[in-house]
């Protein structure tokens, strides 16, 4: 792919301080709620509530800000600790069956010729209209006769089944992979197997990552999967344990609140700061349709 | 574009990095969740769900713990658990529910009928007081069908709260200050005194408001003399002349101090309710209808707040001292179908129907007590001194308890629906009329299918 | 076994993962709720049927026809304005000169939000939306003008959902500015022959060119906005006076409040086959505005 044409090469001085100025405006609006909620969650319970306080919590409420966070982490309704492992497990999970099952179908479709292949990728590509919450109600029926209501299952066994976007990202990344390499392997005497492992996995690995990625995020962020299937305390992720610390208080403790919520965001964080590149050339497939 | 993400992809120390530090946070974490870090050896674990928190939530632990004492196979964990029902209705039917599980007795008819929860007369009755021991309007909760299906956890009714300060300042209720309103024409009244706006036209302190807190829509027609439901019949009675004339008398609200005013007034403190904000622990409100917990936050909050309490006043000529009238509820227990030890939950639950337990209960929930007989003690040591309005309406034959049908849920929020209808301006008639219709509709449909559950059931067993 | 049949087989064991999850996950799933969407459900007894009871009462139930109002309103302004404001960003983002870095730097902020947690992001939303300490009624108190009950005000709580909506078009947004960077510049030089001002080049160009992929993004916004349930759920709980009650809620309530998973199962396939309508409908309606390219 060449380099982008960049229109703007011709944009008079004038218009480009105005369109970076914009740009600027409009990143600061869309980090806005962000550092609320951080400022926030540093303040004293009387002092988020007091309008004339001032947006950004004053320097002599320092110690104001552990105390929130440790309050949180220790509160005795809730057990945050016990929240973040099971978002760890469900989300680890999750991430390397998505990963290896979306790799194996993307693979088929990508370097296999068979009856039906393009019908059943259609019907892949199909499958990403339908959205979570309106099968959720109806899984619940399924989980309930398989009995793993009450268990993690609900949350990361569908995901060993693959998923239309990652098996879609991959295999957009394997056509880009030269055929020459796989027929070479082949003459050596690899089977689909051999090829598929030492040959389109280690060249893919990026896309693998990209892919892994965005199904770590997207499990850790999931709110109606813990939701519906899970009921016990203990088993809470992160998401249900923020959601039901503020709605078990009959009125929001608001700086503990933003306190959990920014433990919440703060794993994620991470992983987009490793890999924001990465994260959103893989969204911005999305847009690449044949 | 697709290659862009080679050129971008990530380094592989920073993969392993991340998945070394995950490894590692894994390994570090504390295995044990903290609810079972105090379980003593030996002992079998039952898991008790319940909806309260906070200091609600500290008593009934203590009731708790003196039951973890009290003996030594059983250890009982309590799990706060927000928005209950759905919870454990999603949980019961999945085969993953508690061993015991609060609810509100308006759930029980369902639970009931559906086989969900497991009949309290199927165990050994000893130790438990039975029908006997109970106020007659909480036992009629904790039955259906005559059977009982749910112990009880502390029972409530509704009084109207009165800031005696604020009555003082409008000459109200005489010298003395301590005689609420006692009829709605009265409550009019004073409400009209106490309300005050502001240059923008905006409520700055409410007299009386009947969307403050707007928890129980369906209350209002009892005042009127009004019926929810007919038992005998298995009747819906939404548009019951009471019924009307109470929604007749809530229309007036909006008109007579503005819709948009009144309202914007009480979704000001929609989240603040118990709090040091709620309105009328911080005064803003002169006068509310609350539960009897309420004088708890009041301790808690505002302990010099000076108020009364009273009974909600019944319209003109139905007021009768001697006998106040009200619509009684109750927090229930249950043992769900399908707990791993039934016998051990039966423990746990008779413990919680002894009178003490009740009553220790009840005095820190700061509410009366749900069981026939009071013991000096409890009426002696009791932190509010308006417990005995609660518990006059609670005893009064002339008090009615919630429809024992299992779609009153939905009938509720139907009533609630045409609350806020007639507070936009509709007619109060027609909108309890649209109520009825589908309200009793549901109804039917429940009772038809019941029988042909019953049908079913009866061709299985045989 | 012949090779030739073995070779038919194996691409299948390769997909098998994926065919056994759409089976047992989404088709065994829905034609379970169809099956139920003629019962009567209480998750808590077994099912019984009532034919088409459950179509019935809810062509009657004033709810149903209030919350398929609410969702398309919901629906139709963020898809709408979202799409606007995504398209205005991104091209904001490509004909920023500066360097990549910045525009980089810019990008992934707005990109951002759409990773952070819904429960997260929906309560920081509920605390600028506070009518006393939330930032909004800040900025409207120091700009002098009165303050709004944002989420209590029956008018107001469906406009705040759908703006901070808006925060979460880094997606597209993304998705846009790929397919700017694509368009040929033998177009615009085209453009340029022909004397095309900045803002036609804009229209007669630009927006043309990626219209593949504002079609594609429009329609999963529109199922997806279709699905709105966590932001209301968290913020008003559908209220006030239902006015933020969307479709989902009433779907989520139903079965698992009210006890009724054949009224909400009736539901859930009403929507699913409204989606897909109004998707087929999107594409069958777009076929004339938008450009293939190489399909002149």
């Amino acid at each position: 792919m060449t380099p982008a044409p960049r229109t703007s090469r011709r944009t008079p001085l004038p218009d480009r301080v105005l369109l970076t100025a914009l740009l600027w405006i409009t990143a600061a609006a869309y980090l806005t709620p962000l550092l609320f909620m951080l400022a926030s969650s540093f303040k004293t319970a009387d002092s988020v509530l007091d309008p004339s306080a001032g947006v950004l919590p004053r320097f002599s409420d320092a110690a104001q800000a552990i105390d929130n966070y440790r309050d949180v982490w220790t509160d005795s309704a809730t057990d945050f600790p016990t929240y973040l492992r099971n978002s760890l497990l469900v989300a680890m999970l999750s991430t390397i069956g998505m990963t290896v099952s979306s790799a194996a179908a993307a693979y088929a479709f990508a370097r296999m010729r068979f009856r039906g292949r393009t019908a059943l990728f259609v019907l892949v590509l199909a499958t990403l209209m339908i959205p979570p919450t309106v099968i959720i109600a109806p899984q619940y029926l399924l989980f309930k006769q398989l009995g793993w209501i009450g268990t993690f299952r609900p949350l990361w066994v569908p995901a060993w089944c693959g998923g239309a976007f990652s098996i879609f990202l991959l295999r957009q990344f394997f056509l880009t992979i030269p055929r020459e390499l796989d027929e070479a392997a082949a003459i050596d005497g690899c089977s689909s197997v051999g090829v598929f492992w030492r040959i389109i996995l280690p060249v893919a690995r990026p896309a693998l990552v990209v892919v892994a990625l965005l199904q770590f995020i997207g499990s850790w962020n999931d709110f109606v999967g813990p939701l519906v299937f899970i009921n016990q305390p203990h088993m809470y992720t992160v998401s249900l344990g923020v959601y039901m610390f503020q709605s078990q208080q009959g009125q929001t403790p608001w700086n503990l609140t933003m306190a959990a919520s920014v433990i919440a965001v703060v794993p994620v964080l991470i992983v987009f700061l490793l890999a924001q590149k990465a994260i959103i050339d893989g969204v911005a497939t999305q847009g690449l349709k044949e | 574009m697709t290659l862009a993400i080679v050129q971008s992809g990530v380094s592989r120390r920073a993969a392993l990095g991340v998945m070394g530090v995950g490894a590692l946070a894994w390994s570090a974490w504390p295995r044990r969740s903290r609810e079972l870090a105090g379980v003593p050896r030996g002992r079998k674990v039952l898991h008790y769900w319940e909806k309260w928190t906070g200091a609600e939530g500290l008593a009934l632990q203590g009731v708790i713990d003196a039951f973890n004492q009290s003996q030594e196979k059983l250890w009982v964990i309590r799990v706060p658990i927000s928005d209950i029902s759905s919870k454990a209705m999603v949980a019961v039917g999945g085969g993953d529910g508690p061993d015991v599980c609060g609810l509100f007795s308006y759930s029980v008819p369902l639970y009931a009928e559906a086989g969900a929860a497991m009949p309290l007369d199927s165990f050994p009755q000893e130790d438990w007081c039975g029908e006997a021991g109970y106020l007659p309007n909480v036992w009629k909760l904790l039955t259906h069908e005559g059977r009982p299906w749910a112990g009880v956890n502390t029972c409530y009714t509704l009084g109207l709260y009165v800031n005696r300060t604020h009555m003082r300042e409008a000459g109200l209720g005489g010298t003395d200050a301590d005689v609420p309103p006692r009829t709605i024409g009265e409550l009019d009244a004073a409400a009209e005194k106490l309300t005050r706006t502001d240059s923008s036209g905006a409520i700055a302190r409410a007299g009386f408001l009947p969307n403050l807190p707007l928890w129980w829509p369906y209350s209002w027609g009892v005042l009127f003399d009004g019926r929810l439901y007919d038992r005998a019949t298995n009747t819906a009675m939404a548009d019951d002349p009471g019924n009307i004339r109470a929604m007749e008398w809530i229309a007036t609200f909006p008109k007579r101090f503005g819709r948009e005013a009144a309202g914007a007034f009480a979704q000001t403190f929609s989240r603040s309710t118990h709090s040091p904000q709620d309105p009328f622990i911080s005064g803003r409100a002169s006068m509310i209808v609350q539960g009897p917990w309420l004088a708890n936050f009041i301790r808690l909050h505002n302990p010099s707040l000076d108020y009364a309490v009273a009974p909600v006043p019944l319209a003109d000529g139905l007021a009768e001292p001697s006998l106040p009238r009200g619509l009684v509820e109750a927090d229930v227990i249950i043992i769900p179908s399908g707990c791993k030890d039934p016998e051990a939950s039966w423990e746990f639950v008779r413990f919680m129907q002894r009178r003490t337990t009740q009553e220790q209960l009840a005095l820190a929930h700061c509410k009366s007590s749900p069981m026939a007989e009071v013991s000096a003690e409890f009426a002696g040591a009791h932190p509010s001194r308006y417990v005995g309005v609660f518990d006059a309406i609670a005893r009064s034959p002339r008090s009615d308890s919630l429809p024992p049908t299992r779609v009153w849920p939905q009938y509720a929020d139907m009533l609630g629906g045409a609350f806020d209808t007639v507070w936009r301006g509709g007619d109060p008639a027609s909108a309890l009329r649209d109520v009825q219709v589908r309200a009793q509709r549901l109804i039917d449909q429940a009772t038809e299918l019941r029988g042909r559950r019953r049908a079913g059931n009866g061709k299985g067993d045989a | 076994m012949s090779i030739a049949r073995r070779r038919a087989i194996v691409p299948w064991l390769w997909v098998a993962p994926w065919l056994l999850g759409f089976v047992l996950f989404m088709l065994i799933p829905s034609m379970m709720s169809l099956y139920y969407s003629f019962t009567d459900y209480s998750l808590l007894e077994p099912p019984v049927g009532i034919g088409l009871a459950n179509f019935a009462e809810l062509w009657r139930d004033p709810l149903f026809w209030k919350v398929i109002r609410n969702t398309l309103a919901y629906a139709s302004v963020s898809v709408l304005v979202g799409t606007v404001l995504a398209l205005l960003v991104a091209v904001l983002l490509e004909s920023h000169v500066k360097g990549r870095g910045a525009g980089g730097v810019a990008r992934a902020i707005i990109f951002l939000p759409t990773l952070v947690p819904l429960v997260a992001a929906a309560l920081a939303w509920a605390f600028m939306y506070n009518p006393e300490a939330g930032l909004f009624n800040r900025v409207l108190g120091v700009m002098g003008l009165p303050r709004i009950n944002w989420l209590g005000d029956a008018r107001w709580a469906m406009p705040s959902l759908i703006i901070m909506g808006f925060w979460n078009i880094g997606t597209a947004m993304v998705v846009y500015s790929a397919a700017l960077r694509d368009v040929p510049r033998s177009l615009y030089e085209a453009a340029d022959l022909d004397g095309v001002s900045r803002l036609g080049r804009l229209w007669h160009v630009s927006i043309p060119a990626i219209s593949p992929a504002i079609l594609f993004n429009v329609m999963i916004s529109i199922i997806w906005s279709l699905q709105v349930f966590g932001a209301p759920q968290i913020m008003t709980e559908g209220g006030p006076d239902h006015s933020t009650y969307v479709y989902q809620l009433y779907i989520y309530e139903s079965a698992f409040r009210y006890g009724r998973m054949g009224y909400a199962s009736a539901m859930a396939w009403i929507q699913l086959l409204a989606t897909l309508g109004i998707a087929g409908l999107t594409l069958a309606l777009s076929r004339r505005l938008v450009y293939y390219r190489g399909a002149v």
